[in-house]
């Protein structure tokens, strides 16, 4: 069995054991376990997908030994940038072209700050975490300018934004989304050389210039796809939440990198796939529910999590150590 | 004519009084005067709403120069700017505290150095201010509480019924007293249960996140009672989701003006009722304003502002009141 197929398996068994606990642990009614009905169950997936949308993005910078800070503001931006262009922006377009144009604007500015990231992170030696940790900062400080520290509303009425917000916050829309999304960035990730070239990035940065490979360029792809992503999980959030606010998606970052980390990609680069990020998105959102069903204490919760976390994340530097040391040996 | 409006006239009257004595006499000098509002945390929509009046109320004044600071829910931060505020001897101090006992000491430093400072809302742990603008959140819970029993009488003809409680971040005074207040008038009811009750930080997605769950956990709830307006809104979007907000009622906390505020989500039917939790800077500038221009005035050491209940019938006439 090779490394990555039984990498691969031992994701999926932790994800079979979260499960079967929740299976055991949910709480009975006469139609049976709540955890099991199918509505608990696509709740789940609507639930984890604003996160596995930014934890795909997260993954494509992590293989290639990046990390990005801003996607939580970039989040928040995306949602004020949808906010206000269907209100307060609202250009003289026929309401049909509403919608398209906030979601485009929103993606827009999403994809100009990962690009940013991107370039300055390519083009200066400053690390990824310092560059994203200011744009993080800064990022979040426009999204309050922009608004002015107030939410924007979307209200409940039948014009552009009240669509916008009802047809993106049905649960197909938004499954939907993360399911294609990550989909088409599984592809991306080992079926292109643009994916490739980030892995090979991530594994060995020098050999991979040596090698010729456009290094600037795919870097600054790479975090232009982050930021875009950051901006499809803003522009369900807002959707899903009837407004635009400066303040969303505080520390997503840190579950977003947390999904990624217990999928088991190394956070050194190189090492991961994105059906490991997928196992877990998805054990996050299974614990999350599992807990929340029987009413666990919320610090309680905060706990157990991150026995969780570090369980999880244990299990795969075991994975890890276990061949090396037959290499060397 | 509604209370602010009298306020802001009283204080347009009372500016205008100020411009006329000064242009009136040859030799006087009009001054101008400095006031400096500490505040603990900019992004929350509350504290906006306090800004943006205060703001206002100021440049009505005309010779009012105000100061904002915001401390980002950071208790280290707002201390190291009242020290900064207090070198720049304002002419009057207003400290809307982060917490209770971190600030204590150092507003205690602004009325040594003799800075007129007024508390607003949160009560401190020794005195020391000149005037502390209370708002009373334990009241607040209470006529919740009492709001939600009466529609669960109507609804079932005695006080009975399963309420879920959306409860602020754990651990600060609002959500203490909101909870507590409720609780009291809850447990004089065996037939009132809440059944579930979670905590989503006061925030609109996680109270729409932690409703989910309920609902599926709770095949009965008649009421939904959260601690503010915007974790009501979350609870009310997952209902609607699963098409289960037509069986349960709303309430929320804070009564915001504008289209994002939960007066305009009382209008919409979205939440049965909600309560004004006031803004307290108009009242705050009340009594500073008379301070800084009569030298005579004894302002009081408290005062208490009340709460309004806000539902269908007075909604519209609140929301031309509060929106700015």
């Amino acid at each position: 069995m090779t490394l990555s197929s039984r990498k691969s398996l031992q994701s999926w068994l932790g994800l079979a054991i979260i499960m079967l606990l929740a299976i055991i642990s949910s709480p009975q009614t006469p139609n049976g376990r709540i955890f099991l009905q199918m509505g608990n169950l696509t709740d789940i997936l609507r639930q984890v997908s604003e996160t596995g949308v930014m934890a795909a993005g997260m993954t494509l910078v992590i293989l290639m030994g990046g990390i990005d800070l801003s996607v939580g503001s970039t989040l928040a931006l995306a949602t004020c940038m949808a906010g206000l262009c269907l209100t307060t922006w609202a250009p003289p377009i026929g309401e049909h072209w509403k919608i398209p144009f906030a979601v485009a604007c929103a993606l827009a500015a999403s994809a100009a700050v990962g690009g940013v990231n991107g370039v300055v992170i390519a083009t200066t030696r400053i690390q990824p975490f310092i560059v994203t940790l200011a744009s993080m900062i800064g990022i979040r400080g426009l999204a309050r300018r922009l608004t002015n520290n107030t939410n924007i509303d979307m209200g409940f009425g039948s014009d552009a934004p009240s669509v916008f917000a009802r047809t993106g916050s049905q649960k197909p829309v938004v499954v939907g989304t993360f399911v294609i999304v990550f989909a088409v960035f599984a592809i991306i990730l080992s079926r292109t050389v643009f994916g490739r070239r980030a892995r090979a990035i991530g594994d060995n940065e020098i050999a991979a210039r040596y090698a010729g490979l456009p290094i600037r360029r795919t870097k600054i792809f790479v975090y232009t796809c982050c930021g875009l992503l950051s901006g499809f999980a803003g522009v369900m959030h807002a959707a899903q939440n009837h407004q635009g606010n400066p303040n969303a998606g505080m520390s997503y970052e840190l579950e977003a990198i947390a999904a990624v980390v217990i999928g088991g990609t190394n956070l050194m680069g190189g090492q991961g796939s994105m059906g490991g990020t997928l196992v877990g998105t998805l054990i996050m959102g299974i614990l999350t529910n599992m807990l929340r069903l029987n009413n666990v204490d919320s610090n309680t919760e905060m706990m157990l999590k991150a026995v969780i976390i570090i369980a999880a994340v244990a299990i795969q530097q075991f994975e890890f150590a276990h061949p090396a040391r037959k290499r060397k040996a | 004519m509604t209370r602010r409006d009298a306020l802001l006239g009283s204080l347009g009257a009372s500016l205008g009084a100020v411009t006329a004595c000064s242009k009136a006499g040859p030799g006087s000098r009009s001054r101008s005067y400095s006031v400096a509002f500490s505040q603990c945390n900019n992004a929350e929509p509350y504290r906006a709403a306090q800004n943006e009046l205060l703001t206002r109320i100021c440049s009505q004044q005309g010779d009012i120069n105000l100061t904002i600071t915001d401390a980002q829910q950071d208790n280290s931060k707002q201390i190291a700017q009242i020290e900064t505020l207090i070198l720049e001897k304002p002419d009057l101090l207003m400290v809307a505290p982060n917490e209770r006992t971190p600030l204590t000491a150092v507003m205690g430093k602004a009325m040594e150095t003799g800075i007129p400072t007024i508390c607003l809302e949160r009560d401190i742990a020794q005195p020391n201010y000149t005037v502390y603008v209370a708002c009373d959140n334990h009241s607040i819970g209470r006529m919740a509480g009492q709001f939600i029993v009466e529609k669960l009488k109507t609804k079932y003809g005695e006080p009975k019924g399963n309420i879920v409680e959306i409860r602020g971040l754990l651990g600060v005074e609002a959500e203490m007293n909101r909870y507590g207040g409720a609780h009291e008038v809850f447990d004089q009811y065996p037939g009132v249960k809440v059944v579930h009750e979670a905590v989503a930080d006061w925030l609109q997605a996680k109270g729409r996140e932690r409703m989910l769950e309920i609902l599926r956990a709770q095949p009965v709830i008649d009421a939904v009672y959260a601690h503010n307006d915007p974790m009501a809104i979350g609870a009310y979007l997952a209902a609607s989701d699963l098409g289960r907000e037509k069986s349960m009622f709303f309430v929320g906390v804070d009564g915001l003006g504008g289209p994002a505020g939960g007066i305009k989500k009382v209008m919409d039917g979205v939440l049965a009722a909600t309560f004004y939790y006031p803004l307290a800077v108009d009242k705050a500038m009340e009594v500073g304003v008379r301070m800084l221009r009569d030298p005579n005035f004894k302002p009081e050491k408290k005062y208490t502002l009340t709460s309004e209940l806000i539902t269908s019938e007075n909604a519209s006439e609140m929301y031309r009141r509060l929106t700015f």
